[in-house]
This record gives structure tokens, C-alpha cells and sequence, in this order.
């Protein structure tokens, strides 16, 4: 299998790369194409919302993207390395290294503290796990003071905080989230999306996020729209109005195709 | 409420099968020596034949209903406790804890209506089994017929009936009364604080345990193999008393073994640590039938070499009675132990595959298949040294006694490979079980397992 050297892939000016990226579901007969065809480069540094309707492959596309689910057709690569003919072992431990992902219900280790929580993928993979860096993390998403709390004693957004530390301790080359707000209040949506953009503007970090809220895609600096599985257009400099009323015409071209 | 229930029970039938097992083995168990008695009085038997099968339908009637009646308790707190998220969701929306509870104890009276409806024709067929076996044995006249049903049906259905339920409404009740914020937080982490009831029962169970050790020391002394009555249910007692103390049992030895467990397994060694101390409750109920397996295997094989050697040693050929008590003891520890070691592995697989979802998030925050795999190996590794040294101490309460009245020595007679057997096979089945599971359980890719 082709891979790329070490100096090619640091100096990689491309965070992601998606090539025909499908992804097909069922057996044949009844199949669902949730990928269809799916290609896009996003450089370094960048902040990508992506927006669609409900069942438009959003969640799928994260997913392939993020090495969570293989693809049924076309390439990945994620820092230039391409993730495909890896075992799950293999691909889980580029993961680590290379991929941040934040989920909409968290998915936080209920019976580990704060801490513990945000040192596990650096113990996972083996780095001396070091608490100053935790500590630093966790001061960056104001949870300095929660260390040994555990989960199910902290607010959604908290939650969703910590998650964000556990996803960036790693220094990862691109943060996935799938609508990482959907669950949270409004005031506690406004400050994860901070911290997302923090880590795009002072750290440099590549964040590819979900949403299907014009106000959580007006933080990004670009927007994908998807339906039915392909991208349909794309938005530089969102503001919240400007998404909103794109939607609704994307919502007009899905209803007659779905009715 | 009721409707509820049995919606409940359709859609989640997987969830139950665990406790379903377990009432259906009990039920088996209970209806086939029920049989015997159903047979001495009603069969046409006499004289020693009779006398052989109400004695054994009592033996029984003693400790096999005790066991049952724990081991249905335990696999339906299991459950309960697996549920808590869904009963907190559903106090979230509005559910009275009196509605609650008749959800719960509704389903635990349909399950054991239908484990003891499934075990009738098992029960029947193993009844003959063994009145076929008493008859080759010469212990029962030949024209002795098999009677099943006026004793043995009503016997398992309320027992299991009772078990069921009344252990729905214990482990019900706990979780009814909490608010529904707490039961959300307790659904996360459940780190097995024990009741003050749990340590009474505990401490009682242990005494009674001792007292028939001590009547088998002592009043029994000059009783003979008379003796193996009190001194077989000395372990069985004492076993659920140490059973009931499984979480602060499993703290202990974690404290002991946490940094051999953390320096053997690294981080996976530091995860399992971390589970068996906070989900010290979740793993306990898995302890229970280890610890039961151990003790009443142990316990019994060495009581019975401990007999084979004092006949021995006097010389003595066997009478037809120690040969009907032998069999008997070989028949029902049999049938017992199979007991256990079923309920260990049907624990064991209910409580790894309700994992599922957590090994799917650790998977996702960077672990692969093997550092699940190893967590949980070590978890089980920890859970057997618990559960293999809690059935031994139990199992002292039979041999040592009984050592001591038919041997006049402390120490019982028998080979130590027996013992070194009975370790190995409460290895195997643990490891195997948990690990088998675990190995179903992280199949699926980790993103599937963490939405269901
Ligand atoms: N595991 C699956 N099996 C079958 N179909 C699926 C599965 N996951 C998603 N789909 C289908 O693929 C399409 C895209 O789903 P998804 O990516 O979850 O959409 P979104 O996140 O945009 O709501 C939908 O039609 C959905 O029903
Ligand atoms: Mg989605």
C-alpha cells in the first residue's frame, strides 16, 4: 500500500481529503446511498461547518471521514495518509494520534473523573500521560476547578467541555464534531463553539463540525451544505441569515424529491 | 403499569433472558425433588425406599430452595439494576414509584409464570431419571411408580413465584424512591454501597453457617456420616453470607491487587482497576454464582473423600445407606454445581454484553479491541481470586467440621487436584464467558455500539 514519508506527511498542507467518497447501507435491494460521491479538500487551519437536512449523509460523512466507518467506495486521507487498507488496530491508533471527535451525547467514561477522562487517550496510547498538559487542557475549556468530578455530576455543557478536552489533549490534526451543540443551551452552545474556534485561530487545529443550527455554522469560516448525500454547495464567510436562508431553499429542492 | 410490563418484556426480551434461565433452572431443580416426595407418598413405596426419597425431596427442601431462591434474587437484581437509566427515564416523565414498582414486580410474576410453565416437561423427565437411578441402585422396589405434580407443581410455581417477585420489589424499591436526578447519577456510577439490610443478611447467613458448623463439631460428633446433613449445608449457608458481602469484598482484594493489576496490564490494567472500584455493584452480581460454584463444589467433594477415608480407615464396607446417602450426594451436588456453573456463565453474559455501549465510548476515546478485551480480562481475573477465595473460606464450614468428627484430624482426606479442578474450571468459565462476551460485544464498530 502506498503511504507518504513522515516529511511529506508533517508538511502536508492538507488537513483532510475526501476523493468519490461512497457509502452505501443494506443489503441489495432495498440499499440507502448516504455518501454519494463525496470529494473535498480542506487545508489546515480551517473551520468547516457542515449543513443539511435530516438523513443527508451528515453524520455518515463525518464518520468515513474520521476513520469511524469505512467507506464502501473512493479515498480518505486525513494529514496526506490515506486511511483506507489499515486493520482496526492500525486505524484506531492513527486515530489517537491524528483525529479528535466529539459526539453530540458526549460519550464520556461514566466511571472515570474529569481528569481521568481527558489523560485517557494519552494513556491509551501508551505517551507518558502528562497531568500538566491535562490540567493546561482542561483550564483552556474552564473546567480548572471539576478535575475530580465525575460525568454524570456536571451540566451537558460541561460534559460537551470535557469531551473537547479529551478530544484536543492529543494535539490532533483535525476535530471532528457531530452537532456537538444539538444537546446544549444556548449559552453553553456559544461557549463550545468558542472554544472551537480557539482552537482553530490560536492553535491552528483543523475543526470539521456539524450542525443544523445557522448560528453554530456563522462560527465557521466556510459551510458545506449536503442532501441526499452529495455536497451542494458551499458558503465562504457564513453569517447566521445568509445559512438559514440557503437552507430553506435546500429544504425546498429535498421536499418534492422525498414526497 | 401491567401493559407496560409486558410491552416491556416483548421488546426487550434479550435483557431478561438471564433472569429467565435462572427461574427456569430453579424451577427444573425444585419440581424434580418435588417429585420425589410426590412419589414416596402417592407412588406405592414403603419402608427405607420411601423414607430414601422424602429424605432426599427434604435435602432439597433445605438448601437446593435456599440456592434457587438466591440465585433467581440475584439474577433479577441484575436486571433491575442494568435498568436503572430506563426507570429513571420513565420517573423523568412522570412515573409514580407505586407505578413503577407494579411495572417491575409485574414482569418478575410474568417471567416465573413462564419459566416454571417452561421447566414442567424438564422436571418430569429428570424426576424419573432419578427415580430410575434410586430403583438401579436397589434403593427403591421396582414397582414403585413415578408420581409427578400434586406436590412438586405447586412447590415451584410459589417459590419461584415468591423469588421472583419478591426480589423485583427489594431491588425495585431502592431505585423508586430516589429522585430522578439521583437515579440518573446512580445509573453512571454505582460503586455497591451496602445496605445495613445487605450486612444483616450477611452476618446472619455467616452465623448460621458457623452455627451448623459447630452442631456438626459438636452434637453430630458421634452421628457418623449422619454428620453430612449439617455439615453440607454449613457451606451453603456460609457461601450467601459471603456472597452478600461481594462489594466490600471486591474492594478489598482491588486494594490489595491494584498496583500488581496497573503494572501487569498498563493502561488496560489501569481501567479495570478503575471499573472495579466504581462499578464495584455492577461486578458484584457477577461474584455471586463464582463464589456458590466454588464452595458447594469444594465443600462437598472433600466431605465426601473425607468419608470414603474414615470408612476406609475403620475397615468398613459400605452400607446400602452410605451408598444411597453417596449417590444422593453425588446426584444433588451434581445437579447443584451444574446449577451454579450455569448461573455463573448466564451472569456473567448478561452483565458483558449490558457493556456494550461502554466499551463502544472507550473504543472511541482511542482503545482498540485488544485493550478492551485485556480490561476485561483483568476485571475477570480480579473477580475470580474474589470469588474462588470467598467459596473456599465457605467451603471450611463443611470440611473442617466434618474433618474433625469423622477423622478426629483438622485437615479433610482427598486429593489436592480436586481442588486445584474446581479452581480451574471457576477460571475458565469466567474468563471464558466474560471474554467471549466482550469479544461478541465489540464486533460492531464502535460508533453503532454507542447509539443503541
Ligand atoms: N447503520 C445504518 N444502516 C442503514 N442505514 C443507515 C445507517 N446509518 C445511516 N443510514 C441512512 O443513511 C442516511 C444518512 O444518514 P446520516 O448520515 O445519519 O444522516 P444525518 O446525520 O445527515 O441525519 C439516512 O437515510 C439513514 O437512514
Ligand atoms: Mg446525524
Amino acid at each position: 500500500m502506498f503511504r507518504r514519508k513522515a516529511e511529506e506527511r508533517t508538511g502536508s498542507p492538507e488537513a483532510l481529503r475526501l476523493e468519490s467518497v461512497r457509502r452505501v447501507y443494506g443489503a441489495e435491494g432495498n440499499q440507502v446511498n448516504a455518501l454519494d460521491g463525496v470529494s473535498l479538500s480542506l487545508p489546515k487551519g480551517s473551520f468547516t461547518a457542515v449543513m443539511g437536512p435530516s438523513g443527508s449523509g451528515k453524520s455518515t460523512f463525518l464518520h468515513c471521514a474520521a476513520g469511524l466507518d469505512q467507506p464502501t467506495g473512493g479515498r480518505v486521507f486525513v494529514d496526506g495518509e490515506e486511511l483506507a487498507g489499515r486493520n482496526e488496530a492500525a486505524l484506531t491508533k492513527f486515530r489517537r494520534e491524528r483525529i479528535g471527535f466529539v459526539f453530540q451525547q458526549f460519550n464520556l467514561l461514566p466511571a472515570l473523573t474529569v481528569m481521568q477522562n481527558v489523560t485517557l487517550p494519552l494513556k491509551l496510547a501508551g505517551r507518558k500521560a502528562d497531568p500538566e498538559q491535562a490540567r493546561a487542557v482542561l483550564a483552556r475549556v474552564g473546567l480548572g476547578e471539576r478535575l475530580h468530578h465525575r460525568p454524570s455530576e456536571l451540566s451537558g455543557g460541561q460534559q460537551q467541555r470535557v469531551a473537547i478536552a479529551r478530544a484536543l489533549v492529543t494535539r490532533p490534526s483535525v476535530l471532528f464534531g457531530d452537532e456537538p451543540t444539538g444537546a446544549l443551551d444556548t449559552r453553553s452552545a456559544r461557549d463550545v463553539l468558542a472554544l472551537l474556534q480557539e482552537a482553530v485561530r490560536m492553535y491552528g487545529q483543523t475543526v470539521v463540525m456539524v450542525t443544523h443550527d445557522p448560528v453554530a455554522a456563522s462560527y465557521a469560516d466556510s459551510v458545506l451544505f449536503l442532501a441526499d448525500g452529495r455536497i451542494v454547495g458551499r458558503m465562504t464567510a457564513p453569517t447566521a441569515e445568509a445559512v438559514a436562508e440557503r437552507m430553506t431553499h435546500l429544504s425546498d429542492e429535498i421536499i418534492p424529491a422525498v414526497a | 403499569m401491567f401493559g407496560l410490563a409486558l410491552r416491556t418484556l416483548r421488546f426487550r426480551a434479550g435483557g431478561f433472558a438471564a433472569a429467565f434461565l435462572s427461574m427456569f433452572l430453579g424451577a427444573s431443580i425444585l419440581m424434580t425433588f418435588g417429585s420425589m416426595y410426590d412419589t414416596a407418598v402417592l407412588g406405592g413405596a414403603s419402608g427405607t425406599g420411601q423414607e430414601t426419597m422424602v429424605t432426599m425431596a427434604s435435602v432439597v427442601g433445605g438448601w437446593g430452595l435456599l440456592l434457587v431462591v438466591f440465585a433467581v434474587a440475584s439474577t433479577l437484581t441484575l436486571s433491575v439494576r442494568q435498568r436503572a437509566e430506563e426507570i429513571a427515564l420513565l420517573k423523568s416523565v412522570g412515573a409514580t414509584p407505586r407505578q413503577l414498582r407494579r411495572m417491575i414486580v409485574g414482569e418478575a410474576a410474568v417471567l416465573a409464570m413462564a419459566a416454571v410453565a417452561c421447566a414442567v416437561m424438564p422436571a418430569a423427565l429428570a424426576g424419573r431419571g432419578l427415580l430410575e437411578l434410586l430403583i438401579s441402585t436397589g434403593q427403591v422396589n421396582a414397582d414403585v411408580s413415578y408420581v409427578f405434580g400434586p406436590l412438586a407443581v405447586p412447590m415451584g410455581l410459589v417459590i419461584t413465584f415468591v423469588a421472583a417477585t419478591g426480589a423485583a420489589l427489594l431491588a425495585v424499591r431502592r431505585t423508586a424512591r430516589m429522585r430522578v436526578t439521583e437515579s440518573i447519577a446512580d445509573a453512571a456510577t454505582d460503586q455497591g454501597r451496602m445496605s445495613k439490610k445487605r450486612i444483616a443478611g450477611a452476618v446472619l447467613f455467616l452465623l448460621l453457617g458457623l452455627d451448623l458448623a459447630i452442631v456438626t463439631a459438636t452434637a453430630m460428633r458421634n452421628e457418623g456420616s449422619d454428620a453430612m446433613s449439617t455439615a453440607g449445608q454449613a457451606s451453603i449457608y456460609a457461601a450467601i453470607g459471603m456472597a452478600l458481602l461481594g462489594p466490600i469484598m471486591i474492594r478489598r482484594v482491588v486494594a490489595v491487587l491494584a498496583g500488581t493489576v496497573e503494572r501487569l496490564g498498563g493502561v488496560t490494567g489501569y481501567l479495570a482497576v478503575c471499573n472495579l472500584r466504581r462499578r464495584t455493584g455492577q461486578l458484584a452480581g457477577a461474584l455471586t454464582p463464582i463464589v456458590l460454584f466454588t464452595a458447594i463444589a469444594t465443600g462437598t467433594l472433600y466431605m465426601q473423600s473425607t468419608e470414603n477415608a474414615a470408612l476406609e480407615a475403620a475397615g468398613l464396607a459400605k452400607s446400602v445407606e452410605q451408598k444411597n446417602i453417596e449417590t444422593l450426594n453425588l446426584v444433588v451436588i451434581g445437579m447443584i454445581v451444574v446449577f451454579a456453573a450455569i448461573m455463573l456463565v448466564n451472569t456473567l453474559l448478561a452483565a458483558t454484553t449490558y457493556r456494550g455501549r461502554e466499551f463502544g465510548q472507550q473504543r472511541l476515546a482511542g482503545s482498540t479491541r485488544r485493550q478492551v478485551l485485556g480490561m476485561v480480562a483483568l476485571e475477570g481475573a480480579v473477580l475470580t481470586v474474589t470469588g474462588v477465595l470467598l467459596g473456599t473460606v465457605a467451603a471450611l464450614f463443611t470440611i473442617l467440621p466434618y474433618a474433625s468428627v469423622r477423622l478426629g484430624s483438622a485437615l479433610p482426606e482427598g486429593s489436592p487436584v480436586v481442588y486445584a479442578g474446581v479452581t480451574a474450571l471457576a477460571v475458565v468459565l469466567t474468563l471464558g464467558t466474560a471474554l467471549g462476551a466482550a469479544r461478541r460485544a465489540v464486533r460492531s464498530p464502535a460508533v453503532a455500539a454507542v447509539t443503541v
